[in-house]
């Protein structure tokens, strides 16, 4: 129970972080999805079920305070998928060893593009954009920053695992 | 019955949750025009809308140091162009007195500082520290000093967020100020805006002032969008490329404008009714 209301805190400064400062992170109008970073470590940590769940929320709420009228809905869908992918690298054996590993970052990479994907293929319907000249001009660039970004947690993690050890 | 039932929802639990909530969101972006998720949206955007405005003292000092010598220069180019604009106005009214022409309307602005900016994606947004308080309403343009910004799509009490013209989702009735060309001003991702729906004999060049045009139920007419950066014959096809440099510098985007213009409703609706 503490450790759900945790999470649930956690979540909310995310989006928060997200909404309000990713602003000073972006470099050349690409951010980095924070979101997406705290689904993934999630995943790792919890399994596919928790991860689902918190993406549908996570991306619903961040959709609330920043989606456009007509695509509200968007992110939450693609984040749900997201934390989906993310939770199949799930191994309960191997949780501190994955959160803080290169496995990390590699997960937060492949859930982004997966993401990323699924937002241009339902964002650009109906336009003359083509989603995959979108995915190489934006939603690339955004996963490497994002994967950059979860170095970050990854090395706390490790850091704190070696010092327990 | 109900045990295996329960057996199997356990068994592929995954799964259940990804179709409940792909359900969910797809339910979402079809349905999202209701009154209630209207009001959690104005509470979520104001709840973020005063947090952003709280970290909006947070200065970056390397911007300043740049906006400082920007508005240096264009403080000398607007002394220049007052001047210029005062002669033109005072003939102006002579000429519309002789030609008993109906005056425009005098747009009341409301001053807003860009509290946030949402860089997600292709979804370019700002949040303003003004709203319904102020009299801002969704559909109300938003201008700076170099030109049109965007336009309100949401507000609360005390903010609001606007769509900017480097948005996918917007689109701007236009035309080039010198050969009255029109056109449609849209994003595509690019550095730069595209104006659409130009046929190749049109007179359009590079360097041409692009405005909003009188057909906007939106807009009010002359605004500058941008500049003609460049055109290109498409082939294949009866349109010309034409790519226009935005006037707003959208980057140092810091103070802005909301125009209080609200489209005529009877215009609307008229137009509406005539459509097929």
């Amino acid at each position: 129970m503490r450790q759900s209301a945790g999470y649930i805190l956690i979540s909310v400064l995310i989006v928060l972080l997200q909404t309000t400062l990713a602003r000073y992170l972006a470099i050349e109008s690409i951010a980095p999805d924070l979101l997406l970073i705290w689904i993934v470590s999630l995943a790792l940590r919890e399994g596919q079920s928790t991860a689902t769940v918190a993406g549908f929320f996570l991306g619903l709420l961040f959709d609330l305070i920043s989606g456009k009228d007509g695509m509200l809905g968007l992110a939450a869908l693609c984040k749900t998928v997201a934390g989906f992918a993310a939770g199949y690298f799930y191994n309960e054996n191997k949780i501190v060893q994955m959160l803080g590993g290169y496995q990390f970052v590699l997960v937060v990479a492949v859930a982004s593009i997966v993401h990323n994907v699924l937002y241009f293929i339902i964002f650009l319907q109906g336009t003359e954009v083509g989603w995959l000249d979108a995915v190489v001009l934006y939603g690339f660039p955004t996963t490497v920053y994002t994967a950059a970004l979860a170095l970050l947690p990854m090395f706390v993690v490790s850091r704190r695992s070696s010092q327990l050890s | 019955m109900y045990k295996r039932l329960f057996e199997i929802v356990q068994l592929f639990k995954e799964y259940f949750l990804l179709a409940l909530f792909l359900v969910a969101s797809i339910a979402l972006l079809t349905f999202n025009e209701n009154q209630q998720i209207r009001a959690i949206r104005s509470v979520a955007v104001a709840s973020v809308g005063f947090l952003q405005d709280a970290l909006s003292f947070i200065p970056n000092y390397f911007d300043l140091r740049r906006e400082n010598k920007v508005l240096r220069e264009l403080n000398l180019t607007l002394a220049d162009e007052v001047s210029r604009l005062r002669e033109g106005r005072l003939e102006n009214i002579r000429l519309r007195q002789l030609l008993a022409l109906k005056e425009r309307g005098v747009y009341t602005y409301v001053s807003a500082n860009v509290v946030g900016k949402n860089l997600q994606l292709l979804r370019n947004t700002i949040t303003l520290d003004v709203g319904e308080q102020d009299s801002v309403a969704p559909n109300m343009p938003i201008v700076s000093e170099s030109g049109l910004v965007g336009k309100i799509i949401a507000t609360s009490d005390r903010y609001s967020i606007g769509q900017i013209l480097l948005n996918r989702e917007l689109r701007v009735s236009a035309k080039v100020q010198r050969s009255r060309v029109d056109g449609i001003i849209r994003w595509d991702g690019g550095p730069s805006l595209s104006l659409q729906n130009v046929v190749k004999t049109m007179d359009v060049k590079e360097g041409d002032h692009v405005i909003t045009s009188d057909y906007s139920s939106v807009f009010p007419p002359g605004l500058v969008i941008g500049t003609v950066s460049s055109t290109h014959e498409n082939p294949g096809t009866l349109f010309e490329e034409v790519e226009v440099m935005p006037a707003v510098d959208f980057t140092r985007l810091e103070e802005v404008f909301v125009i209080t213009h609200i489209a005529d409703s009877s215009r609307v609706d008229l137009e509406q009714h005539l459509q097929p």
